[in-house]
């Protein structure tokens, strides 16, 4: 279905076998999450709209918080920060998971990290769908800021890719790191100020700017879609810096260490 | 066979690190930091392995269990990083071909030829085209699209061996793999196109322990014992030299 979707996009795309195998890598990843090909779509796309749904109920009726449209404000933070910890954890066990190739054909490892990437985005695609939808539900109007959003996406994007490929290498020494990296994404995720706003934090804690790159990119998010207003260009610098050292420090040293974590499986 | 070079390997050795298992977690580390145990074992699998193999030639290498075949394979697709100074060139792509290999079981059959077609460098629209061949080669057109792992182990052999054949890559690695798989039929089927077809002017290495196999088809043999290169020629003189290795450590009495 999703193909039949983005089929118009795909036909005009000229033939090119690295692209194809990256796009049916992320689709068939996503097709086994959500597994029966028609209803799995129908899934996808209800799950974030109960999500956000029982959000809002949860925090205008049993925690009674007065702040406007919190519920879509939490939201906004919730699925990039989900879509980052859903990247990088799968990241972890990837080249176990894709074992069965890479034991026995050789080509270029970092193609499964880009359509993991993609597959993780997929469903991040439906959320910010729902949230799009909510956004304008509520009355809030959009403005030509909203076109700032593919900026953020791809520095999300390169951030998972990079985070992902680190993280493969560090278990390579420490196979206990997924214990680890749990508690570490729990401390990201209540920095990243995704239940009150990012500036408190940044006053609060300023090296969290670039300690903590989703701090600026959940802020900018909700300056975009949810404030109307341009993103704030200092803190979008500072994440893309974030994002592409990541990503090359993950290329080199997946590069360097992989085939001893390919030893190891 | 012609006088190009598929395969090159010249001093190959490869050492494996085993690493206690439980030096491999962090929290052993934080709390014995400077323990005995982290200490690392090295096991020298694979030393100083020499051969070259040509383009369209059938090659094969025998050795006892665990005497280094598969690391060696493993070197020449590349999945092992051999130890310093080692050469491996190798001349085109490569697919290995072994029991276990390249399906993932929660993927339809239709996914799996999709991915590892692609994988090889295939586009969609050649994978389009020899598509129904594999599958009617493998008689499971009603199940193109039912998860691999709900096959029975006959149907899953036919559709890896049907996926062998059709493959275009310039190397082949076949591990304990060869025709003759599935129920009478097949066999007869699959025995008559891999002898027919498929073994004509392709580049292929192949280890196994059926010697009628390495004495039929192979030009030239690889002898290898506990990691070492112990000879090397015509199938004639090296299946002896196999069968001596048995006899030489002889197996002890019952």
């Amino acid at each position: 279905m999703i193909n039949t979707l983005l089929r118009p996009i795909l036909e005009r795309i000229p033939e090119n076998n690295r692209v194809e195998r990256i796009w049916k890598l992320a689709q068939v990843d996503f097709k086994k999450r959500y597994y029966n090909d028609k209803l799995g779509l129908f899934w996808a796309l209800l799950n974030p709209l109960f999500k956000i749904a029982i959000y809002y109920m949860v925090f205008t009726f049993v925690f009674q918080i007065n702040i406007e449209h919190y519920a879509i404000f939490l939201f906004a933070g919730l699925i990039l920060w989900m879509a980052w910890t859903e990247a990088s954890t799968k990241g972890l066990s990837l080249i176990n998971t894709k074992r069965y190739l890479i034991e026995n054909i050789k080509f270029n490892h970092i193609d499964l990290y880009i359509s993991l990437t993609i597959s993780v985005f997929i469903g991040f695609a439906f959320n910010l769908a729902a949230y799009l939808v909510f956004v304008a539900a509520v009355g809030i109007p959009f403005t030509f800021n909203l076109l700032y959003m593919p900026l953020i996406l791809i520095n999300v994007f390169i951030l998972c890719i990079g985070s992902a490929m680190i993280l493969t290498v560090i278990q390579i020494y420490f196979k206990d790191i997924k214990h680890l990296w749990a508690i570490i994404t729990l401390a990201g995720f209540w920095s990243s100020g995704i239940f009150r706003r990012g500036e408190l934090f940044l006053e609060a804690f300023p090296p969290l700017r670039v300690i903590n790159p989703f701090v600026g990119i959940v802020m900018n998010m909700r300056a975009i879609s949810f404030d109307g207003i341009g993103p704030d260009w200092s803190l979008m610098g500072i994440n893309y810096a974030t994002g592409i050292v990541v990503l090359i420090v993950g290329i080199i040293s997946y590069k360097k260490f992989s085939h001893k974590a390919i030893e190891m499986l | 066979m012609s006088n190009e070079v598929a395969i090159e390997v010249k001093n190959l050795s490869k050492t494996f690190a085993m690493i206690n298992k439980e030096s491999r977690q962090l929290r052993e580390k934080l709390l014995r930091p400077f323990s005995t145990k982290h200490k690392v074992k090295e096991i020298k699998a694979l030393d100083n392995i020499n051969f070259t193999v040509n383009k369209g030639e059938f090659f094969g290498i025998i050795g006892k269990n665990g005497c280094g075949k598969s690391t060696l394979l493993n070197c020449i697709m590349g999945s092992l990083r051999p130890d310093k100074g080692s050469i491996v060139n190798t001349e085109g792509k490569i697919i290995r071909l072994a029991l276990g290999m390249g399906f993932d079981p929660n993927l339809s059959a239709r996914d799996n030829i999709y991915i590892n077609g692609s994988i090889l460098g295939l586009t969609f629209r050649e994978i389009g085209d020899i598509f129904d061949n594999i599958v009617e080669f493998a008689e499971l057109e009603r199940f193109v699209d039912v998860p691999v792992k709900q096959y029975s182990s006959g149907m899953q052999a036919k559709l890896k061996f049907s996926v062998a054949i059709h493959a275009k890559a310039d190397i082949f690695l076949m591990d304990e793999f060869f025709g003759g798989v599935g129920d009478i039929n097949f066999r007869k089927k699959s025995t008559k196109v891999f002898n027919d077809t498929f073994l004509d002017g392709r580049t292929i290495v192949h280890v196994t322990h059926q010697l009628e196999t390495i004495k039929k088809h192979c030009q030239r043999v690889l002898v290898i014992d506990q990691g070492k290169q112990v000879g090397l020629g015509h199938p004639d003189e090296m299946i002896p030299l196999y069968a001596s290795l048995f006899t030489k450590h002889a197996a002890p009495k019952i």
